[in-house]
């Protein structure tokens, strides 16, 4: 599969993170030697090759093609940042990475219908009626209710529902 | 004891796993931690909403920042995830001022405007720092000394070191000491470090499973009978996910896993009736065999 750089996306990622740190990159492969998605799934998952992919413009293999996991492998452990010599913070990078892949629709299930449920009642896991039960038999007082419409304003502020291609 | 703190329970614990919080209330209430509560939304989710959209998750958390500094107070959490979040969109929005400019543009629309006068604690830094392992020990009147702990912090409860500021993002020691105080036995293993896999679960459910039999594989080697976690991620991957791995890896473990306030409630006499431990999905006797009840 070919790659067809793309100075666009690589000018997004220098400029949006702090300090241009990804070019001081030297690709020592530190990160992949202690991801441990890139252990459980070998080739599928790679930081060092993402951040390579950032570098140099290529958003088709930044972005998951032909398999999405190469991005969304990411678990946010932060233990790359921890350990990169360069002190780049790969996971802010790819943060960045998959909120675009968001708006292209090409996120997972699990990130959009959270941010949905986040959306309509202010809570990724909302309160159920035999979850109160239960709380009321442990003795723990109830729930503080959550301002779900102020929650929403700064959701219509942020362009959520668009950016989740929520809108016709 | 100092003044009190705003408790977030983040919505795993409160709105799924309630048993935790439970024990967590009795602990404090035994240490003299005083928690209000407030009416805080979603942290949200360091992992699922940072990845989804950054912007909403910085102006979601900045929200509940502000609520707290509304009330004069510091917040005390429950959840790795939740702790991490706060914690870090504090410290973005006090050190970035563009960003900060940016969200309290959102927040004004709403009344709020975030100032940065609160601070985040994670349970265990409380327990460790205000309340200290003495006075801890002091309150045991029962000896856990036949369980054998492998302790697991999870990966956001002090990674990244630069934003957490916290323990060691390699060879965490608080929950160590904290554990030890209860007189049970804190066994090394080689992956103490390692994730439990949850988040690689969100897209691949395999892959998540992988990296727990690896973790799983070392704490049984290490010969452990319990298992210590601080975070609700970490324990429904943890607790809820052994039988699978039996399942796919014919590996077996049935090593119970116990919230460090439910470590320390039974240390404190409580029963393991009145913290629910038959709610685990990993069976938890052997804990009552081992304590003598």
């Amino acid at each position: 599969m070919t790659f067809v750089p793309n100075l666009e996306f690589k000018k997004l990622l220098l400029d949006v993170h702090l300090r241009d740190e990804i070019k001081y990159c030297y690709q020592c492969n530190r990160c992949s030697d202690v991801c441990p998605v890139a252990a459980a799934a070998p080739g599928r998952y790679e930081p060092r090759t993402l951040i390579m992919a950032s570098f140099l413009g290529l958003p088709q293999l930044a972005l998951g093609s032909p398999d999405k996991f190469m991005i969304w492998g990411c678990q946010v452990c932060d233990t790359c940042d921890e350990i990169c010599p360069n002190h780049i913070e790969l996971t802010e990078i790819f943060t960045l990475i998959k909120n675009i892949a968001v708006q292209q629709g090409k996120a997972p299930d699990y990130y959009t219908s959270q941010a949905k449920t986040i959306l309509q009642f202010g809570k990724a896991i909302p309160m159920q009626p035999a979850i109160e039960r239960r709380r009321q038999k442990f003795g723990i007082p109830p729930e503080p209710k959550c301002n779900v419409d102020e929650i929403k304003a700064i959701l219509t502020e942020t362009k959520l529902s668009k950016k989740l291609n929520m809108e016709g | 004891m100092a003044e009190s703190k705003l408790l977030f329970p983040g919505c795993m614990i409160g709105n799924r796993i309630p048993y935790l919080e439970a024990s967590a209330r009795k602990v404090f209430e035994k240490l003299g931690v005083k928690v209000e509560d407030a009416p805080f939304s979603c942290c949200p989710d360091p992992v699922g909403f940072q990845s989804t959209d950054k912007e909403s998750w910085l102006a979601l958390g900045a929200r509940n920042l502000c609520i707290a500094e509304q009330m004069g107070k510091n917040i005390v959490s429950l959840c790795n995830g939740c702790t991490q979040t706060l914690t870090a969109v504090n410290h973005e929005l006090k050190n970035n001022p563009h960003e900060k400019e940016k969200i309290n543009k959102i927040l004004k629309k709403v009344n709020k405007e975030f100032k940065g006068t609160s601070n985040v604690y994670h349970f265990v830094k409380l327990l460790k720092e205000e309340v200290g392992v003495d006075k801890i020990k002091s309150t045991v009147t029962k000896s856990l000394s036949n369980l054998k702990v492998a302790c697991h912090t999870g990966c956001h409860y002090a990674r990244p070191s630069s934003i957490m500021q916290y323990d060691d993002p390699f060879e965490p020691k608080v929950l160590r000491e904290l554990v030890a105080a209860t007189g049970a036995k804190v066994v090394d293993y080689t992956e103490e470090a390692l994730c439990c896999g949850t988040g690689a679960s969100n897209t691949d459910p395999n892959v998540g499973l992988t990296v727990l039999k690896r973790k799983m594989d070392s704490i049984k080697k290490a010969g452990a009978n319990a298992i210590c976690v601080i975070c609700p991620s970490c324990f429904q991957q943890i607790d809820g996910n052994q039988k699978a791995l039996t399942k796919q890896f014919g590996t077996e473990y049935e090593i119970p896993v116990l919230y460090l306030t439910e470590l320390l409630a039974l240390a404190m006499g409580y029963s393991s009736e009145e913290i629910d431990l038959k709610s685990h999905r990993t069976k938890t006797e052997i804990i009552d065999k081992n304590i003598g009840g």
